[in-house]
């Protein structure tokens, strides 16, 4: 049973099944018998966490080996964080219930910015020294993975290593040295060493970081034979070498996406400019059809789930999809399960895709044209004309959906308030399109929701170098863009920009913000990325405390030769390549997908061999 | 088409989990099991599945029973136990498969264990002197009056060690369904009673003729 401290506060909390564990799919093992422990932590709510596929893939992966044990651990909510604190009670994983400290690794996962709080209050409600400088051998190692890991220089000097790249193969090679390292007993700073050798391996603490006056980076220089001057991430270089987990750890209390999960392909040849992702995961990889049925198949067996999701950046980009959609088609009705797409694109949507996907039943249609003029969908590289949003939208109002969903960024590179009312008259026309359809459903209206994101510039893309639209820029558009709507069929919904705000320093911040960051948690900021949490206000007055500027992160330009935060961080895109990407979006000039034509942005280097086989077909038709 | 009973604990992990997330999960290891249960019919098909009594966030429970349905001519009972058992998540235990025999509307209260620690002793034996213990109960319409003691004249305590427990039986019918949180609560309000550190534990469920459900 529970020790009596934990139940006690889980009779305190709301939604007391996030702490619990025992899930279906959740491995126990018997800890005498383990040779190494794992705490795999998620920086955010369990219902966060557990709808995020990577942590599903590194579970299943680290279990299967029968002398490892990975365990998961979540940020508690903010009732329990406090019974953690009145009640003493350390910070836990669920599977065991034992606390963090026991643990021989501790990693987390980045998934975004403003999650950088809650990895200090998960260190601190473990009872665990924040700066890696302060833990000895007797510490876990604290580790780090996931996209955010590009450029995590505002949280470094927390982390003893963080890794690049795909976690399949690295992390696995992590656990054997720091294995090896507990049997033989070695200090911390041989593990360290050891461990700066495997690719994609990044030990902050191995490179220093000089300023200039004015606050640039001059220079970031290994002070460590074994550290590499610039850290390569890792990629799996094919996809079918690793198949998708096939055992999911089923959450009993709602998780946000509660289905099965296959990613079907990894990267995206799409190039948006604004898209860090996009450029992170390159080049494009994609799983054979034979391979994902089977695990599709197998993974909703062990999981019981009646909906299983193809996912990635672009699903539709697969260039074999309808083939693995009537592969599917064979065993998922008897099986009663349906099958959604997350990420569709307009210019390859299908009646075919509507009919063998349920995708669009629960969330109603969902497109993302991100700007609203063709000139500044140029810019950004995201290449989709009109006409193709008239298409999609008339194939789906033909098959009787009546909301559609819009999305948008608003403060992009070389906007205008044009642009702005573009926004609205997309939104207007996708109404009047509707009611144009002789074969509307009847007595039906149609809404039509704009949802508007800020934009925030992001390290390794060629929107890096551009300053983000101030605050007070971004709410005049936010104003502009509400009088520019005319139809009550339109719903328009925007994010409070000082949260993107924030997000930008973080992303193209330096180490020094890492004391920024301690005392605003101190004085009481995690959640950021939760509105009802947000302190505004605190956080200001904590950069201004430390004397640092946070125009000087999010809203300067970074000249195209500057040494930037991250420049030790490659990712396989040459600086040349986001140079040129970049004027060539001021000059609102278009680059083709990488299944269409090499750009050379020398991503391929990872591969050894170019991405694509272009005399095979590997692109869809527009249809 | 048979209606069949499920008997399973909730116990440890399971007692955390609600009605309507319990709904989900036994429906996934229904689903798991592979077991030929059977779907409504209609646009969005499911398993057919209903709970008996269902029982309170936090509360343990020895005897929770839920009826599916299946066109199995004979089912074998050892067999669906069987596939079940490893599809359960923890703290969720088959104990028993079997025809429905008794309708749940026949049920007619509950009994439970429930244990304290042996130093609050001296709440229950206060709680035995009361000519009356009246609690409010909440229901759709309202708050009512209701006098524990109408329904439980007394409670003997049995003391092991530093913990101690007393066994309670309550109504638990349509029409008045008592939960054990509301005598725990008039315990901790009224008699000092430290309800954090005790237990409620459901060990059977009775028929309004005072049979036993099955
Ligand atoms: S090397 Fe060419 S095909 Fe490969 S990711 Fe870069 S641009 Fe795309």
């Amino acid at each position: 049973m529970f020790d009596p401290k934990l139940k006690q506060a889980l009779a305190r909390v709301q939604k007391p099944g996030r702490y619990t564990g025992g899930e279906p799919g959740s491995v126990y093992k018997d800890k005498s018998q383990v040779d190494l422990r794992f705490a795999f932590c998620f920086p955010d709510t369990y219902e966060v966490g557990m709808s995020f596929l990577g942590m599903k893939i590194l579970y299943e992966l680290l279990n299967q080996h029968p002398n490892w044990w990975c365990e998961r651990a979540f940020m508690p909510w903010l009732d329990m964080a406090q019974q953690h604190r009145e009640l003493g009670l350390p910070l836990y994983t669920l599977e065991s219930k034992d606390p963090l400290t026991d643990f021989d690794i501790v990693g987390f996962t980045l998934q975004y910015e403003l999650s950088y709080t809650n990895i200090l209050a998960m260190l601190d409600l473990a009872g665990i020294p924040f700066y890696a400088a302060d833990r000895d051998e007797s510490w876990p190692l604290i580790v780090a993975g996931g996209p955010c890991v590009c450029n995590a220089e505002p949280i470094a000097p927390f982390f003893d290593m963080m890794m690049l790249g795909e976690g399949e193969w690295q992390l696995q090679k992590v656990c054997e040295t720091v294995e090896q390292a507990k049997k033989e007993g070695w200090a911390k700073r041989r593990l360290l060493e050891q461990l700066a050798g495997i690719p994609g391996c990044y030990v902050p603490s191995f490179y220093d970081v000089t300023y200039q006056p004015d606050g640039r980076v001059q220079s970031i220089t290994p002070n460590c034979p074994q550290a590499p001057a610039k850290v390569t991430k890792v990629i799996l270089q094919d996809m079918d070498s690793y198949a998708p987990p096939t055992h999911f750890v089923v959450p009993m209390v709602g998780a946000i996406h509660d289905r099965a999960q296959i990613e079907v392909l990894r990267g995206c040849v799409r190039g948006c400019r604004f898209c860090q992702a996009g450029f992170l995961y390159r080049p494009m990889r994609q799983r054979s059809v034979g391979m994902l049925n089977e695990a599709a198949r197998d993974l909703c067996a062990n999981t019981g789930y009646e909906e299983v999701s193809l996912t990635s950046l672009s699903t539709s980009d697969h260039s074999q999809l309808e083939q693995l959609l009537d592969e599917m088609d064979t065993w998922t009705p008897q099986e009663h399960v349906s099958i959604s797409l997350p990420s569709l694109r307009i210019d390859n949507f299908s009646e075919s895709l509507i009919e063998k996907t349920t995708m669009v039943r629960k969330s109603g249609l969902t497109f993302a044209p991100e700007a609203g003029t063709q000139r500044l969908r140029d810019v950004i590289n995201k290449n989709i004309t009109w006409d193709e949003i008239e298409k999609s939208c008339r194939i789906a109002f033909k098959a009787g959906y009546s909301s559609v969903k819009l999305y948008f960024m608003m403060g992009l590179p070389t906007e205008t308030m044009e642009d702005i009312e573009g926004i609205a008259e997309t939104a207007q026309r996708v109404v009047d399109l509707y009611y144009s359809n002789p074969d509307k459903p009847k007595g039906k209206g149609v809404q039509v929701t704009i949802s508007v994101a800020c934009f925030v510039p992001k390290p390794h893309t060629p929107f890096q170098f551009v300053p983000q639209d101030t605050k007070e820029q971004l709410e005049a558009k936010q104003q502009h863009l509400l009088h520019s709507v005319h139809s009550r069929k339109i719903r328009v919904n925007y994010h409070d920009s000082s949260t993107s705000f924030l997000e930008a320093v973080f992303a193209k911040g330096d180490r020094r913000l890492a004391p920024v960051i301690e005392a605003a948690y101190r004085k009481g900021c995690f959640f950021d990325g939760w509105d009802e949490c947000f302190r505004y206000d605190v956080w200001l007055e904590t950069f201004r405390e430390f004397g640092l500027d946070t125009a000087f992160y999010a809203n300067r330009t970074i000249g195209e030769d500057e040494i930037t935060p991250w420049s030790h961080m490659d990712y396989g895109v040459s600086h040349a390549f986001l140079v040129h990407e970049y004027h060539k979006a001021l000059a609102a000039q278009t680059t083709q997908p990488c299944n269409r034509q090499c750009s050379g942005c020398g991503a391929n280097h990872l591969l050894g061999g170019p991405c694509f086989a272009y005399d095979t077909d590997l692109v869809h038709e527009n249809r | 088409m048979h209606t069949i009973r499920i008997w399973f604990t909730k116990t440890g992990e399971a007692s955390y989990i609600s009605l309507l997330d319990l709904q989900r999960v036994m429906g996934r290891a229904l689903k798991r099991s592979g077991l030929p249960v059977w779907y409504t019919l209609g646009f969005n098909p499911h398993i057919y599945m209903t709970f008996a009594c269902p029982l309170s966030l936090g509360q343990e429970s020895l005897v929770e029973s839920v009826d599916v349905k299946t066109e199995e001519n004979k089912p074998d009972f050892a067999a669906w136990q069987a596939a079940l058992a490893p599809v359960m998540p923890t703290g969720l235990a088959v104990v028993r498969v079997d025809y429905a025999r008794i309708k749940a509307e026949q049920i007619g209260s509950a009994a439970y264990t429930i244990t304290l620690p042996a130093r609050a002793a001296q709440a229950v034996e206060e709680y035995n002197r009361l000519t009356e213990a009246v609690v409010m109960k909440k229901s759709k319409r309202g708050e009512k009056p209701v006098d524990l003691k109408a329904h439980v004249p007394a409670l003997e305590l049995k003391t092991d060690g530093e913990s101690a427990s007393f066994s309670v039986t309550l109504p638990a019918s349509e029409t008045l369904n008592l939960n054990p949180s509301l005598l725990l609560k008039f315990l901790e309000d009224r008699l000092g009673l430290p309800a954090e550190e005790c237990a409620i534990l459901r060990t059977a469920l009775i028929t309004k003729d005072g049979e036993p459900f099955c």
